[in-house]
């Protein structure tokens, strides 16, 4: 004699129903329910039906079983007509549902248990497959159930998931952040590179180039490539392709040349080269689509911006030709992000000069910022001596950003030993923080950079992007040590290679008159 | 019969597409195109890492380190000692490695210490550990840990006892793919933090003399390089194979150990590894026994032969420059 297990999960599922008007916990009217429902859902093409008085007991049952589940008035005695549910109590049918489910699990898995051991014991080889596909769903189901459950069952598991949710929740400001910079940043043409390296052998018996520079595609032999390489076609359209550029001394078996693209010795270098190819069509419609992006859309998550941010222009690019030892950085004013590239005093032969690491450290960084970021890109044993530095100046080190340098073909850069024991395919930039920013967007981008390598000791261009989108479009930020190709919209390059000078702000440029007037007084004293 | 019918319209339909094809212009573009992908990570939320086209082969085009690695690879498989578990509490991993040094006289030439979970215990190992009785010399430390934690541990390693004894030589960084990953440093993020983070970082600190010109015997330097990228048959674990595979290729001695002082758990298990023997509170294997290790080491030897082929693949310092 078992309870009616449907009737409590029936009575678990209904509760409002079968409380709310018009039902008003009729006991009639809900047996009428019960037996709708168990004819509409459950025995469909089955007779089989349930009585009243059936109901009724099996209803006692359960407030016997689980006292205080439910409650039955009976106002009038004799008619059946008149009982009454007054009160179901969710929480203990609940309970009793749970109690039964778990001994469901346990008894059908020693259910199984024991019944897969017999068929092993006795090599039934069919009958267990027999079995196994009648008892398989319900006990799926059920364990399915368990591993759903077990997160939670024990209190410990619950708060744990409930912690990891917390902690792994998005911040609002940094979901707005990431729309925002969604909206104002402008969308670069992106083309995908083809990863089908089959392409590659194929496309270059396509492909005519002279001079090492890919003139034409011979249509027809791509149109004979099609039928037996269904999508290459369509790859070619789509995609960028490097082509082998291969000449009378490339030899196949020496595989691709470290430099690729920057290589000095093209005419003689036996390394296999590549040449890019993707079509003019392609390129056009880059442009098109940079030409649209230009024009900035709003955003009504205004965080982080000057209060005209709509009407107001970028600053024009500003620098100054000056050795950053000797300056006077009081002439510059304040800044919300600083980039620094120090030449690192490390035993190598590079084409500018190195500045003395103690002087660099001595550089009256406190005045460039009252709060603020600071990036200081550091080399190997530098980056030791950087995070010192950077807590020296009062800041403190909050991320460590890593370059990923790729090369021409997009791959990372594993050869020629470039560092003292291993390889090198990244370097590193320092991201300190003074005081207590509220205005930055934080988390909008991640702390890595991938971008191919270009002159010795050029840095991306996308870090420039990153810390636009961390301290807004207008705010002030200087690079220091910075060349000409450094020189852009809203940033002060300010260093010894770059061309001349070209200041905008009228309060830096009365400064800095000063300073050169005092400079020449100085000198001709 | 309609079926029929539908396939021969779509005959038609391609035929009449590749005729549409004929008159699209292949003429290549006359600049070169190099993509952002920081900029494509904001509009469409795809990680700059994803994009790297040499995750799955680090070496893919170049077949002498192509034979260099599957080379070294069977080599250090050859001089294995077998699988070495050591399971002990968090607080016993101090005083059972003293018993291993003082009792036993054991020491290793590489140690590894973390691996990329919250190594929340990592700071008192490193002040407790006998580090320098531990590690013979040469011998080489590699400390694994999120970028925070490297930062926190960077005032104790470069105080001077440290830094005398082990000097700072590489770091290392393990990036996962995606968010999804298993490696992924989610929960490490700050609010301080201005970007995600992505990045696991790892100090290689080398103690006494290597020269990489003339140690051939010892070190093989500049085979791998100093980023390693989550592949696609990383297993879920709390150490991916890669951050074993630069101190097997780098060094070449066979005692190496790997302390893993925190709990990770049963959804980041420690796998065990042929070559090395790994202790934590969560190593399930637990067969270290000193006299066992000795006899292993004893039989494979404490450092890789020379091996002539392996010898005139690997990239050695130019001779010119010793003059």
């Amino acid at each position: 004699m078992s309870l009616n297990w449907g009737l409590v999960d029936f009575m678990l599922d209904n509760h409002m129903t079968m409380m709310a008007h018009p039902v008003n916990g009729s006991l009639h009217d809900i047996y009428v329910m019960y037996s709708m429902f168990m004819q509409n859902f459950l025995w469909k093409n089955n007779e089989c039906g349930v009585t009243f008085a059936k109901f009724c007991s099996d209803l006692d049952q359960i407030s016997q079983v689980c006292s205080g589940c439910i409650n039955i008035e009976d106002d009038s005695e004799g008619s059946i007509f008149n009982k009454k549910i007054a009160y179901i109590n969710r929480d203990t049918l609940k309970l009793l549902q749970k109690v039964h489910y778990d001994k469901a699990i346990k008894l059908s898995l020693a259910h199984v248990g024991s019944k897969t051991k017999e068929n092993y014991v006795k090599q039934d080889i069919p009958q267990s497959q027999g079995d196994s596909s009648d008892i398989h769903p319900s006990l799926l189901h059920r364990l399915m159930g368990v591993l759903e459950k077990s997160e939670t069952i024990t209190p410990n598991a619950k708060c744990l998931a409930r912690l990891n949710q917390t902690l792994s929740t998005e911040l609002g400001s940094s979901k707005l952040a990431k729309e925002q910079a969604e909206l104002k940043t402008e969308v670069m043409p992106f083309i995908p590179i083809c990863s089908d390296s089959r392409h590659v052998s194929l496309f270059a018996m396509v492909i005519n180039t002279v001079n090492n520079k890919i003139v034409s595609l011979q249509t027809e032999k791509l149109k004979r490539l099609e039928s037996e390489h269904p999508g290459i076609t369509e790859c070619v359209n789509s995609h960028i392709h490097f082509v082998p550029n291969l000449k009378p001394q490339t030899d196949l078996s020496l595989g691709d040349c470290s430099y690729l693209d920057t290589c000095h010795k093209l005419s003689t270098c036996r390394y296999v080269h590549y040449l890019q190819y993707y079509p003019e069509s392609l390129q056009r419609q880059k442009n098109a689509e940079l030409k649209k992006s230009i024009e900035q859309q709003t955003s009504f998550y205004t965080h982080g911006e000057c209060c005209s941010a709509l009407s107001k222009s970028i600053l024009p690019p500003q620098w100054i030709k000056c050795d950053v030892r000797k300056f006077d950085f009081n002439i510059l004013g304040k800044f919300s992000a600083v980039i620094a590239d120090p030449a690192w005093n490390i035993h190598m032969n590079l084409p500018y000069g190195t500045c003395h690491d103690n002087e660099l450290l001595q550089l009256p960084f406190e005045l460039l910022q009252d709060e603020g970021l600071l990036f200081l890109w550091v080399t190997g044993r530098a980056v030791e001596l950087g995070k010192e530095s950077l807590q020296n100046w009062g800041y403190e080190v909050v991320n460590e950003l890593s370059w990923i340098k790729t090369n021409q073909l997009g791959r990372t850069i594993v050869t020629g030993r470039t560092g003292h024991w291993l390889n090198h395919s990244k370097e590193h930039l320092l991201v300190g923080v003074k005081g207590k920013p509220e205005w930055l967007n934080r988390k909008i981008d991640i702390d890595l950079i991938v971008s191919a390598t270009r002159e010795t000791s050029r840095k991306p261009d996308e870090l420039y992007g990153m810390i636009e989108r961390l301290v807004g479009m207008h705010a002030r930020k200087l690079e220091l040590f910075g060349r000409d190709h450094n020189i852009r919209p809203g940033w002060f390059t300010i260093g010894n290679q770059v061309t001349g000078s070209s200041i905008n702000e009228v309060d830096v440029k009365r400064k800095y008159s000063m300073f050169t007037e005092k400079l020449e007084g100085s000198k001709t004293h | 019969m309609s079926a029929v019918l539908e396939e021969i319209y779509q005959k038609k339909g391609e035929e009449h597409k590749s005729v549409a094809k004929k008159h699209v212009s292949f003429r290549p573009a006359n600049e070169f195109h190099t993509n952002d992908y920081s900029n494509n990570h904001i509009h469409t939320g795809s990680l700059p890492q994803s994009h790297i086209r040499n995750i799955e082969n680090t070496v893919d085009g170049y077949p002498k380190l192509q034979k260099l690695f599957s080379m070294k690879e069977k080599q250090v498989m050859q001089y294995n000692t077998k699988p070495f578990g050591c399971t002990v509490e968090l607080d016993e991993i101090v005083p059972t490695l003293n018993d291993w040094i003082q009792k036993d006289n054991l020491t290793f030439d590489v140690v590894m210490i973390g691996c990329l979970t919250d190594n929340q215990f990592i700071y008192p190992l490193l002040t407790q550990l006998p580090i320098n009785r531990l590690i013979s010399k040469p011998g080489f430390l590699f400390v694994w840990g999120s970028a925070q934690k490297i930062n926190e541990l960077s005032r104790l390693l470069s105080n001077e006892v440290w830094a005398k004894k082990f000097r700072r030589s590489e770091e290392l960084v393990f990036v996962p793919v995606n968010k999804n990953s298993p490696f992924y440093p989610g929960l490490e993020a700050d609010d301080e933090s201005l970007f995600n983070k992505m990045q696991w970082h790892c100090w290689m600190c080398i103690t006494g003399t290597v020269r990489r010109a003339t140690d051939g015997h010892l070190i093989h330097c500049n085979v791998d390089t100093d980023l390693a990228i989550e592949t696609n048959n990383c297993k879920v674990g709390a150490i991916p194979n890669q951050l074993y595979k630069v101190a097997e290729n780098f060094s070449t001695a066979t005692r190496r150990l790997h302390i893993v002082p925190a709990r990770t758990g049963s959804e980041t298990p420690i796998r065990m590894r042929p070559g090395w023997v790994i202790m934590g509170p969560d190593v399930l294997l637990n067969n270290f026994n000193s006299k066992d290790y000795k006899n292993e080491i004893s039989r494979v030897g404490s450092n890789l032969p020379k091996d002539p082929v392996i010898e005139s693949l690997r990239p050695k310092s130019p001779v010119s420059n010793k003059n």
